[in-house]
Formats: structure tokens, C-alpha cells, sequence
């Protein structure tokens, strides 16, 4: 569920012709704001997904793994039936859980004294909330976990369902991650200086390794695959769109403060992911990057993609979907990958819109402003937080 | 994909525990505390509660972080970092693990939690309130997020490999022992700090005692009289290696980790499913994985908050699982003792299980004086009790439903264990 | 006030809440069985009932006897010293 489409196809349409998801933002009064473009999803309407009439129980970001849940169920061939039958888990990324219902509960029993706080919010403050919310509404009876890695969430959520599969606590398991849009994320990013804008009102560019960039535009998301045991899902005819090789996840204990060493905490994260994949670098097709717009990060990606790559670093083409998604947080990993199988599948990268000129010196071929003709049979997708973790991994092509 | 058959089966053991907690901190203190049946509830003092019906907490007194914290500025750092900090640097020197002598990027930190770091949000909301909102600044975002807590550890000691937080409420220390045990067991880590920390919150104080769920006086787990939990904070982790290495290395092995359950009601989000059926599947879970039967285990460390209704579906869930060796096997609440300590409650008492096993001591469950025949099995009734544990069974279960059971055998020596 | 602005007031909440139409809540409906409501959303409407009545300390005991949408027009009556038949 993102602000390009709610299904991984017309996502992935949407960035092949370059459409962006970014707006100017409204009712989100910031004083002094550097940044008006966001990723919000405007008319986002849970009613007509889940089709319960009360959805009072629900947040924000309830709602978007909710929804994503019962898209993922559909477009996978879970029948209810099946549902009864089967227990199908749930790993969830998230950056925040739900920062916004925290905060309003908090707020409310400030002003209005505790005896009167909301004790249906106080159950969606709990970081879990979202992922038991969804359990509930789908009967989701299988393995059940939320994982906070700042913006790796996602990403690490796929891997972490993948490693329970094999070792054997389930053989359906839904991940990816979520976060919503809201105030109180907005202007903690704004106050910290990671969103594109400048003092001097020189322009907004969240476009990734553009040498004008300056931030990332904040966005929300839901995003869920359905991860399945090989044989299992063979034998219950299902689409099989592909299969996660492999992943790999390191941290900086710098914490980025150190140019060097976060550059080598996203090198030996990808390095990990390739090994776990019993992969050689010149053996991956295209690269999704996590690049955001941010100065800092969007260059020691590239160096350490280069580090990676080296020789092969002219040949495998990079793209940066986050430059039309914006920064969904914890949903981003789950969307990079929604995106990636779509590619394998029809064969087109998508390129990096408004991407005029890259930083000196910085070597990835990256793609470009126009989408790519690419026949991937695996790929690498990178989740790099600004505080030190970084997690990635590997797609491949589904072969029996 | 490798990495998955790598040492297939490694068998993981702990060899250093730390806590932080509202009745001591560090093993010893904490250990003698349990074994004399401390109480640790009092007036709450971190904020007001005169707006409250409910004024009792377990708060933890004297901490300095300045004691525990050297590489980080302790003023950047929320409180529930600061006891997560402390107790995994007093687990590594409990494990007489020195940083130098491991490769640290084979080593990470998973962190349970269920607030993440509240006492920063509580400030935005503030200044939020106060029409001050100019006040904020980038600490919110840099010192509020729940990750920063396993980040802050690793960052504090040198680990660069797996770390993340699994906020799974009150269930998360469970549930990130459960996950650093199958990262050491696929071999994407050789040393893992693995545990929980929160600390005492207006937002969860105000949120429990709204539901009505706060005790007036004291927690009495299993008491015909209860009427609730007191909210606590605190920190607790636990070194896990593998045995092999720790064999190795000469290092103490209080017990090893034989397995864990998972299991998600899909019920309702405060409230445990009325016959307690998805407690009993993550109990049922643990015994397979771990390849013992309800027999074999000596102890179980209860979930036991004090509510009126989760002592009495525990019961029922034991019941359901072990039968009539529910009677025969002694079940304590320490959270009668340190309060609710969310997050970190699970992890402590995945220490307490540890400890069990290697002193062959049990704790009590104290404030018990009235008995509930709806809760008729042995509780260690307020004093502690010598009894041989070869295993222990840690079970904890949270909002949202997830459920969780741990279980703890001891060492080669004592046991022979079949981990699957 | 009067019973009639009570009993409109409440069945606000429980739509609020409940995501019921107020035309659908009969007012003998009983929380549980008639409208199937789960523990958390019958708390959620007391609290909001209590501060939109301006009500304060609610006793256990006054609440727990609550169990259709009249017990709770009674409770608020009985509290605002308004009649309700």
C-alpha cells in the first residue's frame, strides 16, 4: 500500500514511467519548515480493503499492514478456507510502530488527566500493535514477530522470516514492513536535518547521487510478502515469483559518524548477503539501492558499492526507487523488493527520475533518469539506516 | 543458501547473565535479593501520581549510568539504553568475555522492549502540550526510536554484526533470546548479548492503570486476592555462545538454551484467549524443539502479572500442556518481587531460570497469602526453595498475543538433551 | 439535560467507537450480545461516556453492574442528578 499503487505491478509501472509518489505536503504545519514534499498517502482509505465497518480498533499504521496483509493473502491465493487451516505468521519491520498513538495517547491524558486516556489507543502503543492488530483481523495464527532496525526494518524482516521458515516454525510467513506518515516523524526528521530542503530555500531534491541533492522526502508505506517454503508452495500450485537467496546484515558502531566505517558496515553487510547466497558479485544482474537523497548516505552507498563490485561496478546497473517512493522507513526494503520482482519478471529497471547530474567521482552505473531493459536472474537490494544498521539481500529467479 | 548448515544443530549456551532491576543489580545482589523475597514495589517517584487511582511502581533506585556507560555520553542516552547497557556489560564481565579477544563482527545484540525509550517521547509530548514545539530538537529522532536501544549497546562495546530490537511488548526478551539463539545456530554470529529493557513510563502507567489493571498495594501472583500488576523497569541479558566455544574457552556454562516456542492468538489485543489455548501451543512448541517432556522440567518461571485473569488462564494453559505433572512442578512469579518490567521481564527471568539451574535454588512467589482454587498448583509460596533443576521453562506472553516459551536445560554434564 | 440527550449522547459514543450506525443501536441493546462488543471497546465507551459526562472516579462497582445502553443512561442519570424514567 503506497502512494503509487497498491499492488507490486502498478507500483512498479508507475516508477517505469517515472511518476512520483512526492507531493506538496498539507496540514502539516511545521514552523520554519525546510522541507513541503512528502510522501503521504492522501485519500488512503482502509474501509475499501477490508470492508469492515469498524475500524475504530485500528491506527494509522494498523491500517496499512492490515490492508497490506489482506493484498498480500489475495494476490498469494490464501483463501479463508486455507486461513482455518493453516497457520500463516507475520514478521513486521518497523521504524516507529506507531509514533503518532503513542504521542496522542500521551498527549490526551496530559490535557484531559489520565483517568480519561483511551484505553483502545494505549493497546496500539505497544510497538507490536500493528502486527497483532492484523493478526487479529485476518486469523493469522502462525509465528508473529515485529523487528526495529531504523529504515533496515523492512528488509531485515524478509530475512528474518526467511531464516524461521528454514528452521522450521512455519512454512507461510508474511513480512515486510510499515510506517505511516505523521506529524511528530515529520518534524523529528525536519529538526535533525534529514529532509530535503535547504535555509537559504535553494530547492528540495531528494534524488538520489544527484550532486544538487539535499534530503530525503519522508513517505509511508505498507508493504507485505508472502514468503513460503519452495515445496510447500509448488504443491499448492501457487505463482512462485521468486526467491530469496540469501541476506546479510551488519552495524556501525559509529554509527555513522565515521565516513570509513560506515562505508564498510554496508560493504560487509552486501558481502554477508552475496556469501549467503553462494553468489560472486559478477554473478548480480541490477542493484536496488537504498539511496535517498541524503548527502552523506547516498555516497558512501556508492563507495561501497563500488568497493563491492569494483571491477564489475561499470556493468551492474543500480537503480534507487526511493527517489519517486521517498523514504518509507520500515516499509521500503519490503517495497525495493516488491519492485525488483516485477523486474525480473518484465525485464525493465526502473530509472531514477530528474537524476541530471551525478556527484563527481562516485563510479555505480547507476541507471540513470530512464527506466533500463535488464534480464535479471538475481539481484541485490541495500537497506542503509542513517544510525548504523545495514542489512541486505538477495533475489533470484524461482527455478523448480 | 549457506550459513543454515553450518554447525546444523550448535547447541548455544549462556555463560554470562546481567540485570538491572527494581530489587538489585548484578547477579549477586539481585540473586540474594530474589532468594530472600524482596518486595520491590513502592510510591512511584519518577513522576506525579496524584491524578491517579493507583500510586505503586517498581522503580529501580540508585542508578548511575555513569557506572556502567564509557564509550557513550550517558546525557544522549534514554534510560532504558542506560539499563540495557548496564546489564549487558555486566553480563560480558560475568561471562568473562573481554571484547579484545573475539572477532566483533561476529557478535551482535538483540534487544527486547515494549516502549523503546518513553521518557523522550514523554518530552516532545511536553513541549508538544506547552506550545513549545521550537524546543525540539534532533535528539528526538536520534534518542527515541525503540532501535537505539540494541544500538546503543552495540555501539557502547564494540559489536558490529547482528543488532537489532524485537519490541514484543511484554513477551520481547523471550522473543530476542529466541531469535539471537537461531542467529548463533545458523552461524550468523558466534558471541550474542541477548535480553530486554524499559524503563518506568508516565505512558504505561496511565495506559495499565486505565485498563484497571494496576494492583493498590502490592503484586500477588496467584492470590485468591489479587488485583493486579505494578508496573516496573529494569534491564536483563544474557551472553549466548556456542557450547563448543564456550567449552573451549574454559568459560562458566550456567545452562544451555534447548528451544523455544512461539505461538500468536489472534484474539484479542489485551486480552489472553479465554482458554488459554495459544499459551499451551507455545509451551507445546518449546517441549518438541527442545526434545523434553512436561516431566522433565523442574521449574517454570510464570508469567504470573498479578491479574485477575492472566493467573488463572496460565493455570489453566499448564494445566492443559503438562497434565497431572502440573501438580508436581513448582511455578513462581518473580514479578511478585521486581514488579512488571515489560520488555526486560522475560529476559530477567530467563536469568532467574539460568540461575535456578546452576544453584539448583528456586525463587518464590511472595505476597501469597490467600489461595484461589481456580490456581491450585505449587507456586513456591513466598520462600525460597532448594530443589534440583535440570530444566526450566520461562514462559511470557503480551499485547497483541504473542505468546512465548523459553526453556533452559543444564549443562552436558548434568543432562543429556536432544535439541532438535 | 435531559434522559433523551443522555441516551443520544451515549449511543454517539458507542457509534463512535463501535463503528454502529445510532439508528442501529435499540435502546435495550446490551453490549455483549446484542452488539458484540469485546471487553476493550466497552472500556473505550465508559471512558469516553465519563468524559463527555464530565463524570469523575467512576467506581468499580458502579461500572461493573453495566450491561445494556439504559444501565449506562441510568449511571450518567444518577450522576448528573437528571430523571431518567
Amino acid at each position: 500500500m503506497s502512494s503509487l499503487g497498491d499492488s507490486a505491478p502498478r507500483l512498479h509501472r508507475a516508477m517505469c514511467e517515472g511518476k512520483s509518489g512526492l507531493h506538496p505536503l498539507e496540514g502539516f504545519d511545521v514552523e520554519r519548515p525546510r522541507c513541503s514534499l512528502g510522501g503521504n498517502l492522501v485519500s488512503f482509505s482502509a474501509e475499501s480493503y477490508l470492508k469492515k465497518k469498524n475500524l475504530r480498533p485500528l491506527d494509522r499504521t494498523g491500517q496499512l499492514v492490515a490492508v497490506a496483509t489482506q493484498l498480500a493473502l489475495e494476490d498469494s491465493g490464501w483463501t479463508t478456507e486455507e486461513l482455518g487451516k493453516q497457520d500463516v505468521g507475520l514478521v513486521l519491520g518497523t521504524f516507529f510502530g506507531s509514533v503518532h498513538t503513542i504521542s496522542e495517547f500521551d498527549r490526551h491524558a496530559v490535557l484531559a488527566g489520565p483517568s480519561y486516556a483511551s484505553p483502545m489507543d494505549f493497546a496500539n502503543t505497544v510497538i507490536n500493535a500493528a502486527a497483532g492488530q492484523a493478526a487479529i483481523w485476518h486469523g493469522l495464527r502462525g509465528v508473529n514477530s515485529t523487528i526495529s532496525a531504523g529504515s533496515t526494518s523492512g528488509l531485515l524482516a524478509l530475512g528474518y522470516a526467511v531464516d524461521l521458515i528454514r528452521n522450521g516454525r512455519g512454512t507461510a510467513i508474511l513480512a515486510g514492513g510499515a510506517d505511516e506518515f505523521c506529524f511528530e516523524s515529520f518534524l523529528g526528521f525536519e529538526r535533525a536535518g534529514f529532509l530535503c530542503g535547504s535555509d537559504g530555500g535553494t530547492g528540495e531534491f531528494p534524488i538520489p547521487f544527484d550532486r544538487r541533492r539535499n534530503g530525503f522526502a519522508l513517505a509511508e508505506a505498507g508493504g507485505l510478502l508472502m514468503l513460503e517454503d519452495a515445496d510447500s508452495a509448488v504443491a499448492r500450485g501457487a505463482y512462485v515469483r521468486g526467491e530469496i537467496k540469501g541476506y546479510g546484515s551488519a552495524y556501525d558502531c559509529a554509527r555513522g559518524r565515521h565516513s570509513e566505517r560506515a562505508v564498510e558496515a554496508i560493504e560487509r553487510a552486501m558481502r554477508l548477503a552475496l556469501v549467503n547466497a553462494e553468489l560472486t558479485p559478477g554473478e548480480i544482474d541490477c542493484l536496488s539501492a537504498s539511496a535517498n537523497g541524503s548527502v552523506l548516505g547516498d555516497r558512501r552507498e556508492a563507495l561501497a558499492i563500488a568497493h563491492v563490485f569494483d571491477a564489475q561496478s561499470d556493468c551492474v546497473p543500480v537503480t534507487a526507487i526511493k527517489s519517486m517512493i521517498g523514504e518509507a522507513l520500515g516499509a521500503s526494503g519490503a517495497l525495493q523488493a516488491l519492485d525488483l520482482l516485477e523486474t525480473m519478471r518484465d525485464g525493465v529497471l526502473p530509472g531514477i527520475p530528474l537524476l541530471e547530474q551525478m556527484e563527481d567521482g562516485l563510479r555505480p552505473v547507476v541507471v540513470g533518469p530512464k527506466p533500463r531493459q535488464v534480464d535479471v536472474r538475481t539481484a541485490l537490494i541495500n537497506s542503509v539506516g542513517f544510525d548504523g544498521n545495514c542489512c541486505s539481500l538477495v533475489l533470484g529467479r524461482f527455478l523448480m | 543458501m549457506c550459513g543454515s548448515s553450518v554447525a546444523e544443530r550448535r547447541r548455544i549456551a549462556v555463560t554470562g547473565v546481567g540485570t538491572v532491576t527494581p530489587i538489585g543489580t548484578g547477579r549477586e545482589q539481585f540473586w540474594r535479593s530474589l532468594l530472600a523475597g524482596r518486595c520491590g514495589a513502592g510510591p512511584v517517584e519518577s513522576f506525579d501520581t496524584s491524578n491517579f487511582q493507583v500510586h505503586r511502581g517498581a522503580e529501580v533506585k540508585d542508578f548511575r549510568a555513569s557506572d556502567y556507560v564509557f564509550e557513550l555520553d550517558p546525557g544522549c542516552l534514554g534510560r532504558a539504553s542506560q539499563f540495557a547497557i548496564a546489564a549487558a556489560r555486566l553480563a560480558l564481565e560475568d561471562a568473562s568475555l573481554d571484547p579484545i579477544a573475539f572477532d566483533t563482527q561476529q557478535a551482535g545484540v538483540i534487544c527486547g522492549t515494549t516502549s523503546g525509550e518513553p521518557q523522550v517521547i514523554e518530552q516532545f509530548d511536553d513541549q508538544y502540550v506547552g506550545g513549545g514545539l521550537d524546543r525540539i530538537g534532533p535528539e528526538f529522532i536520534k534518542q527515541y526510536p525503540c532501535h537505539v536501544i540494541a544500538a546503543n549497546v552495540a555501539s557502547e562495546l564494540g559489536f558490529a554484526g547482528e543488532v537489532n530490537t524485537i519490541p514484543a511488548a511484554c513477551a520481547a526478551g523471550n522473543y530476542a533470546i529466541a531469535h539471537a539463539f537461531d542467529l548463533l545456530r545458523s552461524g550468523r554470529a558466534n558471541v550474542m548479548l541477548a535480553g530486554g529493557a524499559d524503563s518506568f513510563s508516565r505512558i504505561t502507567f496511565t495506559g495499565f492503570a486505565r485498563l484497571g489493571a494496576i494492583a493498590p498495594d502490592v503484586c500477588r501472583p496467584f492470590d485468591r486476592r489479587r488485583k493486579g500488576m505494578i508496573p516496573g523497569e529494569g534491564a536483563g541479558m544474557l551472553v549466548l555462545e556456542p557450547l563448543d566455544r564456550a567449552m573451549r574457552r574454559g568459560a562458566r556454562i550456567y545452562c544451555e538454551v534447548a528451544g523455544y516456542g512461539l505461538s500468536c492468538d489472534a484474539h484479542h489485543m489485551t486480552a489472553a484467549h479465554p482458554e488459554g489455548s495459544g499459551a499451551a501451543r507455545a509451551m507445546e512448541a518449546a517441549l518438541r524443539q527442545s526434545g523434553v517432556t512436561p516431566d522433565d522440567v523442574d521449574y517454570i518461571s510464570a508469567h504470573g502479572t498479578g491479574t485477575p485473569t492472566n493467573d488463572r488462564l496460565e493455570t489453566i494453559a499448564v494445566k492443559r500442556v503438562f497434565r497431572e505433572a502440573a501438580y508436581r512442578t513448582p511455578i513462581s512469579s518473580i514479578k511478585s518481587m521486581l514488579g512488571h518490567t515489560m520488555g526486560a521481564a522475560s529476559a530477567i527471568e530467563a536469568v532467574v531460570c539460568a540461575l535456578a539451574i546452576f544453584y539448583d535454588h528456586i525463587p518464590p512467589t511472595i505476597n501469597l497469602q490467600e489461595s484461589d482454587p481456580d490456581c491450585d498448583l505449587d507456586y513456591v509460596p513466598n520462600c525460597a526453595r532448594e530443589h534440583r533443576v535440570a530444566v526450566a521453562m520461562n514462559n511470557a506472553y503480551a499485547f497483541g498475543g504473542n505468546n512465548s516459551s523459553l526453556i533452559l536445560a543444564a549443562a552436558p554434564t548434568r543432562l543429556q538433551v536432544t535439541v532438535h | 439535560m435531559d434522559a433523551e440527550e443522555i441516551r443520544a449522547g451515549i449511543k454517539r459514543i458507542i457509534a463512535k467507537v463501535s463503528g454502529i450506525n445510532c439508528a442501529e443501536i435499540a435502546d435495550s441493546a446490551s453490549y455483549v450480545d446484542d452488539l458484540g462488543l469485546d471487553s476493550l471497546s466497552i472500556l473505550e465507551i465508559a471512558v469516553n461516556v465519563e468524559h463527555d459526562f464530565k463524570i469523575k472516579e467512576a467506581q468499580d462497582d458502579e461500572l461493573s453492574e453495566i450491561r445494556t445502553i439504559e444501565d449506562t443512561v441510568r449511571f450518567v442519570g444518577r450522576r448528573l442528578c437528571v430523571e431518567v424514567a
